[in-house]
């Protein structure tokens, strides 16, 4: 009997939700629990574009002026939740689009009812790698599911490469037992290998999620000889790996993914996290107008002094843009339509993290960089200094001022 | 491997340890007055840790300087946790144990829910870091590299359970304690109130958790999160020792968490646990009322 | 009848219409939700079984659904097998892993079982991410959903296939529990003790029931991995653990119906909460509920204060605070858990438990009429009372510590006599009967029951080879009824082998078991409460049915320990009468008894027993003349009132 209530009560709601007039994009990812400082980020950075444009008087979709709806749902990083929510998504009518996931789990286990129904999404902000080479693997031919971050792959480039030119030659690579962590593992022996094998990796260590005690790992890291270490997790357990080398006194550097420059990374290390570099997509420091504008709302709006993770709630922002561009150029709410406009924007948009100019293609299952947007260029070696991400060298700096002023070169379909 | 590293390894391990044997005891306390134990205990660490971080941040605003803020903030923290373990013992204990069903496991788990999703939404969802007078560079004994502030947790833990101990053995109170924990009933016909020293232990529980987050958050962080790992190996210390054994708990956790250490780094970081819980069933199995714990015998 | 028609009709018409909502509702989240229902409705089915019928906390279950997931996915993608070997596989390992995690975790109870369990759970997950090889540890391990007999599954279809499971579950373990299987998991949580004295087989049973379960759990996980086609090892830890405990005393423990209602709580609920509009609906109606239940309780004083006011306080900070609230989503765990605050505080025995109390008023359904007693004849034929040796005890010791107990006793109790043993306080007479009975292993000595030496140190072993006993502290299982308790322990009835009785195929026993059951009540004087719960018996009464339960066994030796203490006098007389009826059946009996003048009245012999030995043996008026009684008793030599007057009436 309360099945029955309850499904008459979704259908209830469902059609309660479907009011006229408006854009309806849901924000997902994980808003509770350990992955929350990212998914809330992501989040609020959209949610403050959102704003933005709907106190603009909205999107024109076609002639006349819609604004956004938001359909906000917290996926708790966890898969089955996830799926549920993408299974919800899925089968709503009137959804433009979904922007958001934190964790490449739920992506796995949830973004496959979204392409089936070729609703569009934006991965926003993070996932590992296999969130999209999934879609390659199943040799998907048409693919709504883009996605909105330096992917692992690029990320693990860079970490490597900066360990090269710092002269390293052996390494410890240390990871936390998500599937973040391992798969960045993976990239990061993947990149070993194709930079021409020039790092040893001494030692290869895990953590688990809660670990405050890594003692152990970080000893045998330094017995077996490291001279860096390439880390790859998420969260404060990043921060116990810097304060134990401080403790047992190794003096090596930290070097891995974009989560270092997570607050809960920074505040949490210390003086200890000084000279940790990883790469970048936004660096929290008002380089140009259009980000300080972004940080000072970001901080306005949300009463903080500094973004949980500014990275994050930039993707998150200017992923909103580019959505809100793609439906103007459909002219409608179909997120079909939106999909096929996604791949193929005629309009630089204008970001805080770059300009986007044409930032995605259409969709080769050969070629995931096809629906990623991120490429090498914007994407920096960041560094931690005194409590705040500073740029690594700049000549980076330059280089992301200009970008974010001028559009970035238009991504061309490979050959 | 040498020593100085085995020694490194199971010394920063058992000092962990300790802070499990801390909350440990927190269990062991309800426990032996109301047979009861709080599963949301870990909420009540986080909550009294971010209680306290704010009580000292309110210091620090007004310039009294760390040190000074931190004297205000201990006891402030300790009366939040003991408060919380009210709330705890008078919303989810004390019913269920009336009904005489098990209803406190739930309504202590429900509880801690509630406190989780709150503290997210009132302090954040992020790790922070807990400022503290204490020292972090470490000094070294015998080439082993020891933090200040283990040494503050080592003493912060041994105290305030040696303290309690104490009370127990020496005030009113404390035997009326232990005369509800040797056997309610006869507590009761000799006019003392189980219900109040039921409420006491919760209180002296909450307390307990209490400096455990404030002992640990310096070197751990303060977050939502903070306690979910750390409160399984507390539950599985307090059972193996044995849920009525006191000091016990000490030597249990300093050994978990030295096992622990040395697992990971002879095992391989991913197995770190598995000795442990290895460990952990056959000891149950080989003594069920724990190491330290009193053998029954059973009656009919 | 009506009763079963009702019961039967119900499970029909929800079975039916859950079956036929893919025919009217597209809705792929709403099948995707009633899917995962079906799903945790097997899971929690398992769970009950530990967690209801045990009473046991099981923190492990959360691990079979992972090894089950884990064993469906890798038989589908490393052998290349499809559905149906999958979920059978899945099935397996989950019955075979739940054995032997049962085999030491079920020596254990309460904090120390739940903290086993936990660690199973946890090496389970620590093995999963860490065996890469196989599993993908934490990257996964996708997998597609294979054709089940050659037939591809649609959505619609695999929703069908997992409620059809469902279903079968339900059928199969409704025969299951409603057995003498599901009253023995029943009566072992009342009383592990008295479950072995009864010759039941706790530890067998308990390790059936954890392995039935954890199977469950292992078939939930088949269907789980099917369902999301990824798995992750951090999926199945602590967190969805809690959630399932959560699921089940929602629901309502012990009962098929709660798991289900639990299940729908748990699956449903968090994903409607996200709901605003959904959120204020369920906070409105919740609150007018409490209010109305909590002012109904406090004016008819059924409830106790705090009981009817916090749920009202709860749902109340619910109504209040969603108003000032801008975003529900960030509160979500909140407003859950404020939730579940109010049913478990209002509803202690879960949903299903308030529903069926409620539902029983609604239809007032009676109980279905019982059979007619048997012949006490042949349930408890007359023996000949021959007076050969039956129990013969040889210099019997027993030492706790530096205690001797018991200390060098030897006696012989002879076939259909009542053997009398009394003593005073701490004189032993207990510890012999917790000897022979098998509690105790004796530090030297034997006992023969037939010339035949009784195995030691194991109530189950010493109940099967004959010897039924009855307990000072009353050890009946309160939360079955008279009749109930009976049956648990009713000896040459039930021989239906356990797939028989899955599929229900065992009624006619059952019959005939009631029926006997009923003649020991009626022995007793308890026909007419057969239906009481034993725990809302009158002590009397209890005293009564201890002795019915331990005649169920049709034992050669019946051990009565103190079947006196703390009755009043009318019971006291009563007592006695059932004891001689016994006795006059043939039934040889070891009494121990304070009491003097129950003992004058009913024993042929009487030992008596002071600082673990015997200080006088012998009929019960030699014995009460002998010095050493008096004294024992007394502490000054005899006087000649204790002993003159015909025989004694209880004083």
């Amino acid at each position: 009997m309360i099945r029955q209530t309850a499904v008459a009560m979704m259908l209830l709601a469902a059609s309660g939700l479907s009011a006229a007039d408006t854009v309806k994009i849901a924000l997902t990812g994980p808003f509770s629990g350990g992955s929350a400082p990212m998914g809330v980020s992501a989040r609020d950075g959209s949610k403050l574009a959102i704003a933005e444009i709907n106190a603009a008087g909205g999107i024109q979709v076609g002639a006349k002026k819609m604004k956004i709806e938001i359909i906000e749902r917290d996926d708790e990083a966890k898969n089955e939740r996830g799926a549920l929510i993408a299974q919800e998504l899925a089968a709503m009518s009137d959804l433009s689009g979904v922007i958001g996931t934190v964790n490449t789990g739920v992506c796995m286990a949830g973004d496959k009812h979204l392409m089936e129904k070729g609703v569009t999404k934006i991965i926003c902000p993070a996932a590992g790698s296999a969130s999209m080479t999934q879609w390659s693997k199943a040799g998907v031919k048409d693919l709504s599911i883009f996605r909105f971050a330096a992917h692992d792959g690029i990320q693990a480039a860079m970490v490597v490469e900066e360990a090269i030119n710092r002269k390293f030659t052996k390494v410890a690579v240390v990871f936390d037992s998500t599937n973040y962590g391992v798969s960045g593992r993976d990239d990061m022996l993947d990149q070993i290998k194709k930079q021409g094998n020039k790092l040893e990796v001494v030692a290869q260590e895990k953590f688990n999620i809660g670990d405050k005690d890594m003692t152990a790992q970080l000893l045998r890291a330094k017995s077996a000889g490291a001279q860096a270490i390439l880390i790859w997790g998420i969260g404060p357990e990043l921060a116990a790996v810097s304060n134990g080398m401080a403790k047992i006194g190794i003096k090596a550097p930290l070097i891995g993914g974009w989560t270092l420059s997570m607050s809960n990374f920074i505040d949490n290390a210390g003086k200890n996290g000084n000279g940790t570099l990883m790469p970048q997509t936004f660096i929290e420091e008002p380089i140009t107008p259009k980000a300080k504008a972004f940080i000072d709302g970001y901080h306005k709006t949300y009463k903080v002094d500094r973004i949980p993770s500014p990275v994050a709630a930039a993707q998150g922002y200017d992923s909103v843009y580019l959505m809100a561009a793609a439906i103007k150029q459909a002219g409608s709410t179909d997120t079909k339509k939106i999909k096929e406009a996604l791949e193929d924007l005629k309009e630089p948009v204008k970001g805080v993290i770059a300009t986007w100019n044409h930032p995605f293609t259409k969709w080769d299952p050969a070629d995931v960089t096809t629906h990623e947007a991120f490429r090498r260029e914007q994407t920096v070696m960041g560094m931690v200094k005194d409590g705040k991400v500073v740029f690594g060298n700049d000549a980076d700096r330059a280089r992301l001022i200009k970008s974010a002023t001028t559009a970035t070169p238009a991504k061309t379909k490979k050959k | 491997m040498n020593a100085a590293i085995i020694g490194q390894m199971a010394i920063s391990g058992a000092l962990m340890g300790l802070v499990y044997a801390l909350i440990a005891y927190g269990f062991q306390l309800t426990y032996a007055t109301s047979k009861s134990i709080n599963f949301g205990q870990g909420e009540l660490v986080m909550v009294s840790a971010f209680f306290s971080l704010t009580l000292t941040n309110l210091g620090l605003s007004q310039h009294w300087g760390l040190g000074l803020s931190y004297g205000l903030m201990v006891p402030g923290g300790l009366i939040f946790g003991a408060i919380m373990g009210l709330v705890v013992e008078r919303a989810g204990v004390r019913l269920a144990l009336e009904q005489k069903s098990e209803g406190w496991i739930l309504l202590s788990i429900i509880l801690g829910l509630f406190f989780f999703s709150a503290a997210e939404n009132i302090w954040g969802r992020d790790d922070r870091p807990f400022p503290t007078p204490i020292p972090e560079e470490p000094f070294h004994v015998l080439g082993l590299a020891i933090g200040p502030r283990e040494v503050a947790v080592a003493v912060g833990v041994l105290g305030i359970m040696g303290l309690i101990e104490l009370l127990k053995r020496k005030t009113l109170l404390g035997k009326a304690f232990e005369a509800v924990s040797a056997d309610r009933d006869a507590a009761e016909l000799m006019g003392i109130s189980a219900t109040r020293t039921v409420m006491l232990s919760y209180g002296l529980s909450g307390s307990v958790a209490a400096l455990a987050g404030i002992l640990v958050s310096p070197i751990t962080t303060v977050g939502p999160t903070m306690a979910s790992a750390i409160i399984l190996k507390a539950f599985s210390v307090a059972v193996v020792a044995g849920l009525d054994s006191g000091f016990g708990v000490v030597l249990v956790g300093m050994f978990l968490g030295a096992l622990e250490s040395l697992a990971s780094f002879y095992l391989g970081s991913g197995w770190r646990e598995a000795p442990g819980l290895v460990l952990l069933i056959l000891a149950l199995a080989l003594r069920p009322t724990g190491v330290f714990g009193k053998a029954t015998i059973r009656k009919v | 009848m009506k009763r079963i028609l009702l019961l039967r009709g119900a499970e029909l018409v929800v079975f039916g219409l859950l079956a036929m909502i893919p025919l009217w509702v597209v809705n792929p989240y709403a099948l995707g939700l009633l899917t995962l229902l079906a799903i945790y409705g097997i899971l929690l089915i398992g769970l009950d079984v530990t967690v209801g019928y045990l009473g046991q906390v099981n923190l492990a279950h959360v691990a079979f659904l992972g090894l089950g997931a884990y064993t469906a996915g890798l038989v589908v993608t490393k052998l290349g097998l499809g559905m149906a070997p999958a979920l059978l596989a899945a099935l397996a390992v989950g019955l075979l892993l739940g054995g032997l995690l049962a085999l030491p975790a079920l020596r254990l109870e309460g904090p120390q079982f739940a903290l086993a369990t936990l660690s199973f759970s946890a090496l389970s997950t620590t093995a999963l991410n860490e065996l890469e090889g196989l599993t993908g540890g934490a990257q996964g391990l996708s997998l597609n959903r294979p054709p089940i007999f050659g037939q591809v599954l649609t959505p619609p279809l695999f929703y069908w296939l997992c409620m059809a499971l469902l279903a079968v579950v339900w059928m199969l373990m409704r025969n299951l529990l409603a057995s003498q299987w599901g009253r023995a998991f029943e009566a072992l949580r009342d009383s592990p003790i008295a479950t072995d004295a009864m010759g039941v087989g706790t530890y067998r049973h308990k390790v059936a029931a954890f392995a039935l379960g954890s199977g469950l759990g292992g078939l939930a996980g088949g269907l789980y991995a099917f369902n999301f086609q990824y798995l992750q090892p951090q999926s199945f830890t602590y967190d969805l653990m809690i959630i399932l405990l959560l699921g089940v005393v929602l629901g309502g423990r012990k009962s098929l119906w709660g798991a289900f209602v639990g299940a729908s709580v748990i699956v449903l609920l968090p994903n409607l909460l996200s709901n605003r509009l959904l959120f204020q609906v369920f906070s409105g109606l919740g609150f007018a509920a409490a209010l109305a239940a909590g002012l109904q309780g406090l004016y008819k004083k059924t409830t106790r204060p705090f009981q009817a006011l916090a749920p009202v306080v709860a749902m109340g900070i619910l109504v209040v605070g969603g108003l000032f609230v801008p975003n529900t989503e960030d509160w979500r765990k909140a407003i859950f858990s404020l939730m579940l605050f109010s049913v478990v505080v209002g509803l202690p025995e879960g949903l299903m438990g308030f529903l069926a109390i409620f539902l029983a008023k609604l239809f007032r359904v009676p109980h279905a009429p019982l059979p007619e007693p048997a012949d006490i004849d042949a349930v408890l034929p007359l023996r000949p009372s021959d007076g050969t040796p039956l129990l013969v005890i040889d210099d019997l010791k027993r030492y706790f510590g530096g205690v001797k107990a018991v200390d060098g006793l030897t006696m012989t109790v002879r076939s259909g006599s009542i053997h009398g043993l009394i003593g005073p306080n701490g004189s032993g007479k207990s510890t012999v009967v917790n000897v022979i009975s098998g509690l105790y292993t004796p530090t030297d000595g034997t006992i023969a029951l037939r010339g035949v030496v009784l195995p030691s140190g194991s109530l189950f072993r010493v109940a099967q080879a004959g010897v039924a006993r009855t307990f000072q502290n009353l050890q009946l299982f309160g939360e079955l009824t008279a009749m109930e308790n009976i049956l648990v322990a009713l000896k040459g009835v039930y021989q239906s082998s356990l797939p028989m009785v899955l599929f229900g195929l065992a009624r006619g026993e059952e019959r005939r078991a009631q029926a006997e059951a009923l003649a020991l009540l009626e022995l007793i004087g308890l026909r007419d409460q057969a239906l009481t719960k034993a725990k809302d018996l009158t002590y009397g009464a209890q005293r009564f049915l201890e002795i019915a339960r331990a005649l169920a066994r049709k034992p050669d030796l019946l051990i009565l320990d103190e079947p006196a203490a703390g009755l009043a006098h009318p019971d006291m007389l009563q007592q006695i009468a059932i004891i001689q009826k016994i006795h006059q059946r043939g039934v040889s009996i070891i009494l121990i008894e304070h009491h003097m003048d129950v003992v004058s009245e009913l024993c042929d012999m009487v030992t008596v027993l002071d600082g673990g030995r015997i200080i006088a043996e012998g009929t019960p008026e030699e014995v009460k003349r002998h010095p050493k009684v008096v004294e024992a008793y007394l502490g000054q030599p005899p006087e000649p009132q204790l002993d003159g007057g015909p025989a004694p009436q209880p004083a």
